[in-house]
């Protein structure tokens, strides 16, 4: 029935439902979760709007996904269901060069719109390090971020219109041009579980002037954590501020070669956007701060693709880590920035009693961490050992006054954990969103809210 | 006596007697009127029905400035202009390019929505929350967000509470992020008329400095040079520093002389303030004998769309006043008359011309009664059906300013 009918609207070509092709649909780049009914790859919102009434009619759940990189099995059916796959919705539809805004369809790869703006002087500013394969469709369901971020804001900055369809099949629209409620700000960020993003208006930037990369690498961890608090107490917000520590410096330098020294113990990467003008002062102010905290290197990279090898590593270092251990489990965390030192100490608290190298990687201007903890799957302890080191992790992050995800979001991964930073007011005012949007819970079940949190505790 | 309670005015100098209030209206069927600095209470229509009026001024608290952090919590009582001075100290400031700043407090002036000319810049001043506490129509306390620059933990509540004008929720509490201020800042200003306008315009997108804020004036004169002076104007607005500045000056004024405007003036002392005064003059209103109307949109066509608003008014014989943000796209026109009778008279069918040809245009300013005859927000989104049962779902005793906002809601 519920093939047979998903066929009749959206083509035989457009339905998966042999063993086969399913299996790769419980994944994604966190976990398995259950084998979809069916997958549908819709070409058109009115393709998505039919698919949306059969699921429901035949009491499926939805599963919005993008390319699968999500890191907290926000795409994975945990209730099987119908896969909505965008991977034939992949169009920039539009490009408003005067106005700097495109139109995009939410199975476009992330990077590839900055690649099809650019002859236009423009781009794309949210980067996660995934943006090679990952969505905007994705990328907005997560609000994702990435090392730019920083000066430019995550993924809800950058969305100024949606077009959705919601858990009935209606299509509607949501715009900060339009006097109301401002849905777009919810929407963005909701991982799937309030409508489906069939195209989206997103603000474009001017490519800056002027460019500049810089690594500074310190003898000491905590120097270059208060580095990076000197940077931006000295009133310079950088476009990116990454630290990469000893860990992950050499297989980074193995895999990449892209100019890390091996034997520090932790590394910044300084990227500053701009006016020639201010990129001087920025320069000089950045290097005091570096001198003040002992840098043991300084380095200005001095052509295009010397920042493009300095990024390239950056961005690979979690395909790096195959070179330290067989698996990886990354934490994904955010401390206020000042608070660095105590964060790293925790990781290292929570690992090393149980036996767990962990490298870091990550966003420190934001105070954004990616722990990164190695380990073996096939081996049951370390596979245990590794979750209650993550879970030490959360509670370390959320007791320094953070919270428990900075960019990865909470899908179905850390649902349980919400209840550390909400009360069950907080959630249950959360839920009345949920409420109006999906009352039936069907739009990627099981995702975000915690086993309980429902209507029942908002009545 | 937890409030203090003047006729039907309440202003709780706590966040418990705010709840009890909010919990004992909600109770007993009271409709809630939600003030802060009352700068913004022109926008929209005239509620259809207030038993209390809930003022949050005394909820002035600020309540922390991490400064190494960049972040900052203040009480939703606290004024914009309060707010920036504290954080002006540490060299930080958050954009929130409101009129009247130092009367508006922050929960109003976020609740309002109020985009600011700086948006293309720095981002809406909604980029800038990074938590939140409101309180909801039965006195719960509800936490979005929190203290972290960087937090995609569950819903942003705080998004959808902010600019839906208290028919939500009652902010208490707000986080933000905060940003170095700028070193220096400059205004240019230059006679521009009609004529040259539209090449000056696309001179001025095109500035590879883009100015923080840009505007062109018809009229308005005194609430924005402080002149009778009602020739059309730009103003410019740079931060940045001092070099940048130079080169943004030599730039400008280069474009500008290519669009035959041949004077540009620099005003460094004051600049800022002829931003505010720019910014307060959207709202200005003559009493009993203007209305202003604002309408978003692409910057591109921004002069087009001001002008066919202006020449509406202008065929029903109401005076104009005319300001648009040529980096942003609003605009905003302001029709008045020498007397209330006349004003009255033309005004009907002038609103009408105008909501036909722009159906999305709302009213920003004017007084109760030009207000109280008309949809003051115009034409209703296309998701109205999702708010409206937002709306339900939030506040189901209809309490908190009901009607206030578009679809009456």
């Amino acid at each position: 029935m519920l093939k047979q009918r998903l066929i009749e609207a959206l083509g035989a070509d457009a339905v998966k439902t042999e063993a086969e092709d399913l299996a790769v649909y419980a994944f994604d780049a966190y976990s398995q979760g259950v084998v979809p009914a069916a997958v549908v790859l819709p070409a058109n919102t009115r393709e998505v709007a039919a698919a949306v009434k059969i699921a429901k009619d035949c009491g499926e759940p939805i599963i919005p996904r993008g390319a699968g990189t999500g890191l907290c099995g926000g795409a994975i059916p945990a209730r099987g269901g119908v896969v909505f796959s965008f991977s034939r919705m992949n169009r920039v539809l539009e490009v408003d060069v005067r106005n700097r805004r495109a139109r995009v369809q939410p199975g476009l790869i992330n990077l590839d719109l900055s690649k099809h703006v650019a002859a236009s002087g423009l781009f794309y500013a949210p980067d996660p390090s995934s943006q090679k394969v990952s969505t905007i469709g994705g990328n907005i369901g997560t609000n994702a971020g990435g090392p730019h971020c920083l000066s430019y804001g995550t993924t809800v900055n950058h969305i100024l219109a949606l077009e959705i369809v919601d858990e009935n099949g209606d299509v509607t629209t949501t715009s900060l041009d339009d006097v109301g409620y401002d849905l777009t700000g919810v929407l963005v960020g909701s991982e799937g579980t309030l409508a489906i993003v069939c195209s989206a208006w997103v603000r474009l930037l001017r490519q800056p002037e002027t460019v500049r990369v810089w690594l500074a690498a310190f003898d000491d961890i905590n120097a270059a954590s208060a580095a990076v608090t000197g940077i931006i107490g000295a009133g310079i917000i950088p476009t990116a501020l990454e630290m990469l520590d000893r860990v992950m410096l050499p297989p980074i330098e193995a895999a990449f070669h892209a100019g890390y020294p091996t034997d520090a113990a932790a590394v910044l990467l300084i990227e500053s956007a701009g006016f020639e003008d201010e990129m001087n002062l920025h320069e000089n102010e950045i290097r005091r701060v570096m001198k003040e905290n002992s840098a043991t290197t300084w380095r200005a990279a001095k052509s295009q693709a010397e920042r493009d090898a300095l990024w390239a590593g950056r961005k690979g270092a979690l395909g790096a880590t195959g070179r330290l251990a067989p698996n990886y489990y990354i934490q994904d965390v955010v401390v206020p920035r000042t608070k660095l030192p105590q964060a790293l100490q925790a990781v290292e608290d929570a690992c090393a009693p149980q036996g767990i190298i962990a490298g870091n990687v990550f966003h420190a201007g934001d105070g954004n961490l990616h722990p990164l903890l190695l380990y073996d799957r096939g081996d049951p302890k370390q596979v245990a050992a590794v979750i209650e080191a993550g879970n030490e992790i959360l509670k370390a992050a959320v007791d320094l006054g953070g919270t428990i995800s900075g960019e990865h979001g909470i899908g179905y991964e850390k649902r349980d954990t919400l209840r550390r930073i909400f009360s069950t007011d907080d959630l249950a005012t959360m839920s009345r969103v949920r409420e109006v949007f999906d009352p039936r819970r069907n739009l990627n079940p099981e995702k975000i809210f915690p086993a309980g949190v429902g209507c029942a505790e908002v009545a | 006596m937890i409030a203090t309670t003047v006729s039907d005015k309440v202003v709780p100098k706590s966040l418990d007697a705010l709840r009890e209030t909010l919990e004992r209206c909600d109770r007993e069927g009271l409709k809630v009127s939600v003030e802060g600095g009352k700068t913004l209470s022109g926008m929209g229509p005239v509620l259809p029905r207030a038993d209390v009026s809930l003022i949050t001024t005394s909820l002035h608290a600020i309540l922390a400035h991490e400064y190494h952090d960049l972040t900052c919590s203040a009480q939703s009582g606290v004024r914009v202009a309060q707010l920036n001075a504290v954080l002006g100290a540490h060299g930080q400031f958050v954009p929130i390019d409101v009129p009247l700043r130092k009367k508006a407090t922050i929960g109003g002036s976020l609740a309002s929505g109020w985009p600011g000319p700086r948006r293309h810049m720095y981002g809406r001043a909604r980029d800038f929350v990074i938590g939140s506490q409101v309180a909801l129509a039965d006195g719960t306390l509800a936490n979005a967000g929190g203290m972290v620059v960087k937090n995609v933990s569950g819903y942003d509540m705080s998004k959808l509470y902010i600019g839906s004008f208290g028919t939500l929720a009652i902010f208490t509490q707000l986080n933000f992020k905060t940003l170095p201020l700028p070193k220096k800042r400059r205004a240019l200003v230059a006679p521009l008329p009609e004529a040259t306008r539209s090449r000056a315009i696309e001179r001025i997108a095109s500035l590879v400095v883009p100015p923080a804020a840009a505007f062109c004036v018809e009229g308005f004169g005194k609430n924005v040079d402080g002149t009778d002076d009602i020739d059309g104007r730009v103003l410019l607005y740079f931060e940045g520093t001092e070099e940048l500045l130079e080169r943004a000056t030599l730039d400008t004024r280069s474009a500008l002389g290519k669009a035959g405007v041949p004077e540009t003036s620099i005003v460094d002392t004051g600049a800022a303030e002829s931003l505010d005064r720019t910014i307060d003059a959207c709202i200005v209103n003559k009493r009993g004998r203007s209305i202003t109307y604002r309408l978003f949109g692409s910057p591109g066509a921004v002069e087009e769309r001001a002008v066919r608003m202006r020449d509406a008014c202008n065929r029903h014989e109401l005076f104009t006043d005319v300001l648009f943000d040529v980096m942003n796209g609003d605009v905003f026109v302001r029709a008045s008359e020498r007397d209330a009778a006349h004003f009255a008279a033309k005004l009907e069918a002038c609103h009408a011309e105008l909501r036909e040809l722009e159906p999305r245009c709302s009213i920003v300013a004017g007084d109760s009664a030009a207000r109280a005859s008309f949809e003051a927000w115009g034409a209703v989104p296309p998701a109205i059906e999702k708010m409206r049962a937002m709306k339900a779902r939030f506040d189901p005793h209809g309490t908190l300013n009901p009607g206030r906002f578009i679809g009456g809601i």
